[in-house]
């Protein structure tokens, strides 16, 4: 039984991670955003002490390690990119010739090896990584002209500087996804946002209803799924009636988006109405204070968590301010 | 009385046809009420209306010796408490836990005893087992009984049925329906059944029949169901046995066999 995915990434292990509270878990990615941002610039064995902090995480948290490279995989190009700006937009310390000489030959090559990976692509798995990797490999080969003389020779250069931000700038976006992942994998949406109302509890005090806000999101939890579910049904029940939502004119299929959104539509606001008088009926009343079911409790391991993370923070914080010179 | 409806007409804001016209009843405490009638008669509109979801156009309603306004709905709804039609709209809650305790958490109830009686409903209704499932992996007769769960769990008065099993299959419908069974017998709730579903309202105390927003029809389930020419009128389905207390009625069999069949019908219609 699959009972134990609720929505979104969690995946249900019985591991230190996942018994962390969720204010825990949250605090302790805060603390690492603001950490990886404090840490003075190309200072490699600053960050590296933080990518530890996720990793570790990672580890324990007994979750396979595939779960995080697919989370990763959808940024691979983000990150790609951005190594690629840094790498070009900085200019100092050594530099690198990189000779790139174009002949017919390796011209040929490369469109033959792209085209094979589009053909392929389907049945690839980290197509992103794989073309990278390709990318690179094209670029590497056009320093030996293959056959005959290459009819144009030129060369990139590539700074020391590029390539040191490039590389910081990675780990650094790496901490940060590795992080944020472990903790929507090993968190339950509801206790995220029982964690979430808790941090903004105090904002109830001037008078901004928090309780609402989490009481939104949670319907919005619990009724994602279903939406899903409906919408699947509107889509065989469409193309039972021969709609075919990838065929046609343009014209037809914005008519076929239609006649799904439309349904979709009056199912929602007839389910919004219905959930309302449902809620109203078993005494909800916005705003008002509530008790709550499950109660977060913070164990030894959680202090013991809290205390090494601040302890790292606030070392990472007298570095900066100068006051220990240790690194 | 425990519920009193008296002269209650009612129009949506935006639709000009009144819902309700001129609409009194009354019901004692700890008695069992079914409310018959077709589609669109307006039966839904008078729950809604006792729960204070909606508010009348012209007339009175009072839980108990209060009258409903806006004033005392707040406090009379804990004495209320209802399961409508569509399973899935009236789940509320992530899991099945959570959804049993959503209306304790709003009547502040304190942990310890929430859990507890969580654990108590949940296992009343038989879905113990599944405290930690979300209703996506449950059948539409498990969310109504979680519905249940969480109405009895806030140890209201009055309990109202909206065609609860209207969206059911066979299997579902029937637990159901022993579910009420059940509380009726206990006779510690007052029970509105709402239903176009004769066989549902053979248990009940006292029918009613509701038709274009008007009673047609009221009494015990007996005399109710002898009026079949109303019933049809109204669109509902008539049982077996009444078709077939009809034909040893027409038939040319002597009056005394005939008293003696129908009277065996009768007995096994209600015990049904
Ligand atoms: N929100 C609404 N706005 C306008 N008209 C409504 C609304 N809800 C119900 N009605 C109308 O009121 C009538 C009675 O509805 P309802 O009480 O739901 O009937 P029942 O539950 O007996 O099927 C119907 O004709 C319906 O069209
Ligand atoms: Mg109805």
């Amino acid at each position: 039984m699959n009972d134990n995915i609720v929505f979104g990434q969690y995946i249900y292990k019985n591991s230190f991670i996942h018994k962390l509270d969720p204010r825990i878990k949250l605090f302790v990615l805060l603390i690492l955003m603001i950490g990886t941002f404090l840490v003075p610039a190309d200072n490699f064995i600053l960050l590296s002490i933080a990518l530890m902090i996720p990793l570790i995480a990672v580890i324990f948290s007994k979750i396979s390690i595939f779960k995080y490279l697919k989370s990763l995989k959808q940024i691979v190009f983000v990150i790609f990119l951005s190594f690629i700006f840094q790498l070009f937009g900085n200019e100092g310390g050594k530099v690198y010739n990189i000779p790139i000489n174009f002949s017919y030959a390796n011209l040929i090559l490369a469109v033959l090896l792209i085209v094979i990976f589009f053909l392929f692509r389907k049945y690839l798995p980290f197509k992103m990584l794989i073309f990278i990797g390709l990318v690179v490999l094209i670029i590497y080969l056009l320093r030996f002209p293959l056959i005959g003389d290459p009819f144009k020779e030129t060369s990139i250069h590539i700074y020391e500087k590029g390539l040191i931000h490039g590389t910081f700038l990675i780990e650094r976006i790496l901490i940060i996804i590795l992080a944020s992942t472990t903790l929507t994998l090993t968190t339950k949406p509801t206790d995220l946002t029982n964690a979430l109302e808790w941090y903004l509890a105090p904002l109830e005090k001037i008078k901004i209803k928090t309780s609402i806000f989490a009481m939104m999101i949670s319907i919005a939890l619990r009724f994602i799924p279903t939406l899903f579910n409906e919408t699947n049904k509107i889509l065989k029940a469409q193309a039972s009636r021969g709609v075919d939502f990838n065929e046609g004119k343009f014209i037809e299929q914005i008519k076929q988006i239609v006649s799904l959104l439309v349904p979709m539509f009056v199912i929602s606001i007839k389910r919004a109405e219905d959930l309302a008088d449902a809620m109203e009926a078993r005494c909800y009343v916005p705003g008002e204070k509530r008790t709550k079911l499950v109660k977060m409790k913070c164990k030894v391991t959680d202090y013991l968590v809290m205390l090494f993370i601040l302890t790292l923070f606030i070392l990472l914080i007298l570095i900066r301010c100068g006051v220990i010179y240790a690194l | 009385m425990f519920v009193k409806l008296e002269n209650i007409n009612f129009k949506y804001a935006n639709n000009e046809d009144l819902i309700l016209n001129d609409l009194s009843f009354e019901l004692p405490k700890g008695c069992m009420l079914a409310i018959l009638g077709p589609n669109g008669s307006g039966k839904s509109t008078i729950a809604k209306l006792i729960m204070g979801l909606l508010k009348p156009t012209s007339g009175h309603i009072y839980i108990g010796d209060e009258e409903l306004t806006e004033k005392s709905v707040n406090h009379l709804r804990k004495k209320l408490s209802i399961i409508f039609q569509n399973p899935d709209n009236q789940f509320v809650g992530v899991t099945v836990k959570d959804d049993i305790a959503f209306g304790l958490e709003n009547l502040k109830v304190e942990r310890s005893k929430m859990q507890e009686a969580v654990n108590q409903y949940a296992q009343m209704v038989d879905m113990s087992e599944y405290l930690d499932a979300n209703p996506e992996n449950l059948s539409g007769g498990q969310k109504q009984r979680v519905a249940i769960a969480g109405a009895l769990a806030m140890q209201t008065d009055l309990i109202i049925f909206d065609e609860a099993t209207s969206m059911l299959d066979p299997k579902g419908t029937k637990e159901i329906i022993e579910m009420i069974k059940t509380l009726k017998n206990s006779h510690q709730k007052t029970i509105i059944t709402i239903t176009h579903n004769l066989e549902e309202a053979l248990f009940a105390d006292k029918v009613m029949v509701l038709n274009q927003g008007k009673i047609v029809l009221e009494g015990t389930p007996r005399e109710v169901l002898k009026e079949k020419t109303i019933l049809e009128a109204s669109g509902l389905k008539l049982i077996d046995g009444l078709f077939l207390i009809d034909r040893i009625n027409n038939s040319a069999l002597e009056e005394s066999q005939k008293k003696v069949l129908t009277d065996k019908l009768w007995e096994l219609t209600f015990k049904m």
